[in-house]
Formats: C-alpha cells, structure tokens, sequence
C-alpha cells in the first residue's frame, strides 16, 4: 500500500495527463460541456423531490431537495467511479499491450476524473445552500477527508472489478446493476435518520434491530451520505457510530483488493 | 555490468479462448480433488533464450512473422512477464513500439505531444522545452492545433514518431517504426534514428522486416525462429544467414505449390529459366567475375510479333540491380517451343543470394509475361578480397587507384 502511494506520487503527471484527456474528449465537442456532468444529480434531486411529494419521507427540518442532492453527490461520484475503475483496465487495452507503468493508474485516472466533475456539482450545492439560507460551519472541512474516504471505497471496488474485467466482461454489466440496487439500500433517497428512528428507537424488526442497524452500517456509503448531510447541511460532527462498520469492512477489503490486482496484473497484456 | 540479462526466458501460451465459468468451476474442482484435468494445447513463444547486451550496443532482432519477435520485446518492456526464467533490465527503458498508440484523435496535435509524452513518461517541463522542435520535426506547424481525427494517416504517424524520437531513456526498443510516412519522412526518420544511435551511445533494440536497415543501423543481430535464438552476432553474418534460410523457404514454397498457371498468361506458358557456368553446366551457383549464361524457355499459344525481353537481377528482398533488354532485336514467334539466352561475360555481383525476374512483351508496352523471383543463385568466391567486399556493397567495380605527390618526382600505379 505505501508503494501503491510513492507509485501515485511518481505517476501524478501521467494520471493528471490521462485525466485531462478523459474530460476534454469527454466534452470537446458538446455545447453544454462540463455542465452536462450536473445534469444526472440535478434531474435525479427533480424526480426525487417530486416522487416524495406522493409518498411522503421525514427529513428533520432540513429541505428535502438540497438533502437528497448533498446525497447525491457522494452517491454519484462512488458510483461513477467505480463503474468507470471497472472497465479503465478493458477500455486501455492499446496502451496495456504497448508500454509498461503500474496498472493502477487507470483506476486511480478513472477517479480523479470524477473528482472533477464532482467538483462541478459543489457549485450547484452551494447555490441550493444559498437558496435555502443554510451557512455553511466550520465542520464543512470534514468534507476532503470524506470524500478521500469515498475515493478509498470507489478504488476497493474498481481494483478487484477492474482486474476480474479483464478476464470476464461479466463485470462490467453486473456491476451497474448491483450499484444501482446499492442505491436503495443507501440513504440516498431517504435520511440515515429515518433509518435509526425505525431501527433503533421504534425496533421494528424486534430484538434483530440493532444487529440489521449493523449490517445497514456496513455499507461505507450510509455513513458517507450521512456525514456528507451533517457536515454541509445540519452543522454538526460526522456520526462515527454509523461509519465504523464500513470502515472496518473497507479496511480489511482495500489491502486485499489492491493486492489482487497486483498479481492479475502481470498477464492483463496476455488475456485482454 | 551487461544492461540487459535475458536467461532462460520462456513464454507460453494457452491456444483457444477464455473459458466459461463452468468449464473453469469443473476445472477448479477437479484441481482441488487432485485429479489431473485437461490441458489447453500451449503455445510456446519464446523458448528457453538466453542472451546479454552491454550498454551502447546496437542490437537488431530479426526473424519471420510470428517468431517471438515482439513476444521478446514485451518482456523487455516489462509489459508481460515469462512463464519460465528471468529479464533483468539495469536502466530506464523506453518502448517506441507502434509509434502513435497513445494518439488520441480527438485532441489536438500539440495536446497529444503532451500527453504522449505524459504516458512515455516524459516530464512535462522537457517535453516543453523540446515542444518546437517536435512540431519542427512532425512538419505539421499549420496543423498543430487541429484535432487529430481530422489529419491524414500519414500525419498521424508523423505526430507519434517526433514524439517518440523526444524520448530520453537509457534503452531504446524501436519496432517497425521506420517503416512511415512518405519517403522523404522515411529518410528524416532513418537519419534521426542513426543519429541517436551513433551520437547518443544508446542502448538500442531494433526489431524490422527490412533486413537492409537493420544490418546497416547495427553491430549486432539476434535472429529467432520458433521462439528461439537461431544466430546471434555480426549483423552481416547473420542477415545473410537470414536471407539464405528466407530464400530455402521461398523456393520451397514456390516447390510445393503445384499451381504452374502463375506462369501462364494468355499469350504464352513460361517453362523455365535456367543459368550456366562457363562449363555450361546448369547450376544455380556462379563464381564471381566469370561467365555466365541465363536462358529462359518458354511455350508461344499464339504467334506473337515484335517482341523483346527484359531479365534482371534483384535481391532476395527485391532491391533491383540490374536489367537488361533486348529492345533493339525484336523477334516474331509463332506457336510453340522457344528459347532465349542471354550471356554476361564477367559476373561483377558480389558474393551473396541473387534472385532473376524475366518481362516479355512488345518494345511499345504491351506485356506478355512478367515475373519476379523466377528463379534464385548464388555467387560464390574463394577470393578474399571479394568476400570480404560482401559487407561494403553488392558490386565489385573493376578500379584502378592513381597516386600523386607533387614534391615526388615518381608516380605510384597501383592496380586492384
């Protein structure tokens, strides 16, 4: 892992160059260009807001459109970077055969991609923040660090996809759909806290409710979302409870990922 | 310390394609129950090479298609890993293999120098200060800022060898790239690349089917065959080894095949070209610089007026050398059997592998039959001082040296 990290620093240029490649061929020849990248969480925060109109979801006071947006956001990049980690490996298959540099660059390019399309949407929060006269708080500087946390998760899934891809395109199909279905089973669409209210404090499913809370919480992307929410939007700490599990999960999955790759790695040049 | 150790390197492939889940599950099982399971056939790519290079030399890799060529190549570059044996590279190594891979065609060209040169893993600050003199290099200023996809083929290529030529590294490993571009590029590129390897004492790997250039631009060859190390030496030595067993397949080929209608046109059936030494003996081995006969024979289907021949004489990889027709002497022919022979007095061809192409037709153009590769001979020669001009050329030329001194009453003649 500390090697993977001296690699990221050597390579910087390289994945900076591929990134910026990615973007520009991306959007060269579109009007709209970078804008284009707000439309997803833009149209889904839309259909959302209006679906919620009918079914009706506690929020805490806080609007509900700028809290399933600040929910999207992390969603989408965890969920664009992942798909696209996923096939960085197949969709370089030129550059794999002709030259030689770590393997993990694609992944990692595939990410800060994103980031950069993430960094987009922010303008589109803080214009919704603007909207609704929320201030931000000083606890907005937890949100870097939540967001590298995302990365971390984005990277376990892409290594261990992206490697598998290579031998079996299967992935790259099933992925999209196992992600989307990850979706619901995250607050995205709903608050972490109408979880806890059902789970923990009305113990709906009797005395397994606080085992089901667990493995809720075992999904990193429930306590990204939350923190994301609480950090931007309520003024308050992250709730380290609901992260933990995941970040157990993720700290034992990561190293395993990372190095499942690095020894898939020296026949991509052979099978793709 | 060599730069380069190859030892026992060994690469094997499965044929057939990635199985299916289920093949691979039932696989799996029957690995773990310990039972012998079936194999893929294998492939060997490479088998068992061993070699070395020191730093600064100039190494060529020959051999036919499918050799292991590039198979080797990819090792060197670290891009695959052997099944069997070990490469160990001391030094930055920097593969120029299919010049333009990382040629994106929706940018630019100036933003594809950066970031070919980003994944060449060239700093940006060098490619900066070198930027004018890849455009200068690439001859496309006007084009620069004009997204690749919309260039010629030609310009593409162009863009990807000035890239690759920036490059700085301790190894270089160049496939097939000379091989671009019109023919004035070509030249550029050949100059460009002779002068990184006589002027900048790189190591350099250089894989082509164009024998000539190989020879010319290294000191030493590697030729492989079926995944091994066939000759390993002087690059004369070896690229004529090359052309010999090239040759023994052609005519092998040319044997097996029993399709004779490729020597049959409508106006006549070519039947052979035969060569004879100055004891008219048919053979196909002529001493240098003494007689020798070619005589074709061929069947007429038709009465044929006004014609003339044309026989030449061209290398095994088809450099014409010579030719000579018999314009000023047309014949008429009526159906049937004829032959014709044509007689050189001194062979001045230097020892080497020669090949015949024979042309009949009328002194206004009108082609009854062209062939080239007829028929292949050797010119042989005890004489050491023939031999030994093999590596300077094709021709001897009967010369004479002429020495003056002014401040020396007495001239020198020498003779050769």
């Amino acid at each position: 892992m500390i090697k993977a990290a001296t690699n990221l620093y050597t390579y910087r240029e390289l994945i900076t160059a591929l990134a910026w490649k990615n973007i520009v061929v991306r959007y060269k020849q579109s009007y709209l260009g970078l804008l284009l990248a707000v439309l997803k969480p833009v149209m889904l925060m839309l259909i959302f807001t209006l679906v919620r109109s009918f079914i009706g979801i506690e929020t805490d006071g806080t609007p509900y459109p700028i809290l399933t947006f600040a929910a999207l956001l992390p969603w989408i990049f965890f969920q664009e970077s992942a798909s696209e980690g996923i096939n960085s490996v197949t969709s370089n298959a030129a550059l794999i055969k002709k030259i030689y540099f770590p393997r993990e660059v694609f992944p990692l390019t595939a990410m800060v991609t994103k980031l950069v399309e993430l960094s987009i949407s922010f303008f589109i929060l803080a214009g919704l923040m603007a909207f609704y006269q929320i201030l931000p708080t000083i606890y907005v500087l937890w949100v870097p660090l939540i967001i590298f946390y995302t990365m971390l998760i984005a990277l376990t899934i892409s290594f261990f996809g992206a490697a598998i891809n290579v031998y079996y395109r299967d992935m790259s199909q099933l992925l999209p759909v196992a992600l989307s279905l990850l979706m619901y089973g995250s607050p995205v669409i709903y608050p972490l806290s109408l979880v806890q209210q059902k789970l923990l404090n009305e113990k709906m499913a009797g005395e397994w409710s606080n085992h089901l809370y667990t493995l809720y919480t075992l999904n990193p992307l429930a306590g990204i979302i939350d923190s994301f929410q609480r950090v931007l939007l309520k003024g308050m700490a992250p709730d380290f409870n609901a992260l933990l599990p995941g970040f157990i999960l993720i700290s034992i999955l990561l190293p395993i990922s990372y190095l499942f790759f690095k020894r898939a790695e020296n026949w991509f040049a052979d099978i793709i | 310390m060599p730069i380069i150790e190859v030892k026992h390197l060994t690469k094997e492939y499965n044929l057939g394609a990635v199985t299916g889940i289920k093949d691979s599950l039932r696989h799996t099982l029957a690995k773990l129950q310990g039972k012998d399971t079936w194999q893929r056939e294998r492939f060997k790519a490479l088998d068992d090479v061993n070699f070395t290079i020191e730093e600064g030399e100039v190494v060529g890799i020959i051999g036919h298609n499918g050799a292991g060529k590039s198979t080797l190549l990819k090792h060197l570059a670290n891009i695959t890993k052997p099944t069997r044996g070990e490469v160990i590279v001391r030094g930055s190594i920097a593969p120029l293999i299919e010049v333009g891979a990382g040629v994106n065609p929706e940018l630019t060209g100036r933003e594809n120098i950066f970031l070919n040169g980003a994944i060449l893993g060239i700093p940006k600050k060098v490619i900066q200060s070198k930027l004018e003199e890849i455009i200068d290099f690439s001859e496309l200023e006007k084009f620069i800022d004009t997204p690749v996809k919309r260039y010629s083929s030609g310009m593409t290529v162009k863009l990807g060898f000035s890239i690759a030529t920036s490059l700085d590294a301790d190894i270089l490993i160049i496939d097939e790239v000379l091989a671009v571009g019109d023919l004035a590029f070509q030249r550029k590129c050949f100059d460009k690349m002779e002068h990184m390897i006589n002027h900048q004492g790189k190591t350099v790997l250089l894989v082509s089917h164009n024998i000539r250039q190989v020879e010319r631009l290294c000191s030493r060859v590697i030729m492989i065959d079926h995944g091994k190390i066939l000759a390993d030496g002087n690059s004369t030595h070896v690229c004529n080894l090359f052309f010999n067993r090239s040759n023994e397949q052609i005519k092998a080929n040319v044997e097996n095949s029993p399709n004779s209608n490729l020597n049959k046109t409508e106006d006549l059936d070519f039947k052979s070209v035969e060569i004879f030494n100055d004891k008219h003996d048919n053979t196909d081995s002529i001493e240098c610089l003494s007689k020798m006969n070619i005589e074709i024979s061929f069947n007429a289907l038709k009465p044929l007026t006004n014609i003339c021949f044309l026989i030449g004489i061209h290398t095994p990889d088809f450099v014409f050398l010579t030719a000579t027709n018999s314009i000023d002497e047309t014949h008429d022919y009526a159906p049937g059997e004829h032959r014709v022979a044509m007689s050189i007095s001194s062979m001045t061809l230097l020892p080497g592998i020669y090949s015949i192409r024979v042309w009949i037709g009328t002194p206004e153009g009108k082609v009854s039959f062209y062939a080239d590769n007829l028929k292949s001979f050797t010119i042989t020669s005890e004489d050491h001082l023939l031999t030994r001009q093999q590596e300077m050329g094709l021709f001897h030329l009967d010369a004479k040296w002429k020495f003056e001194s002014t401040n020396d009453t007495a001239n020198n003649d020498i003779t050769s």
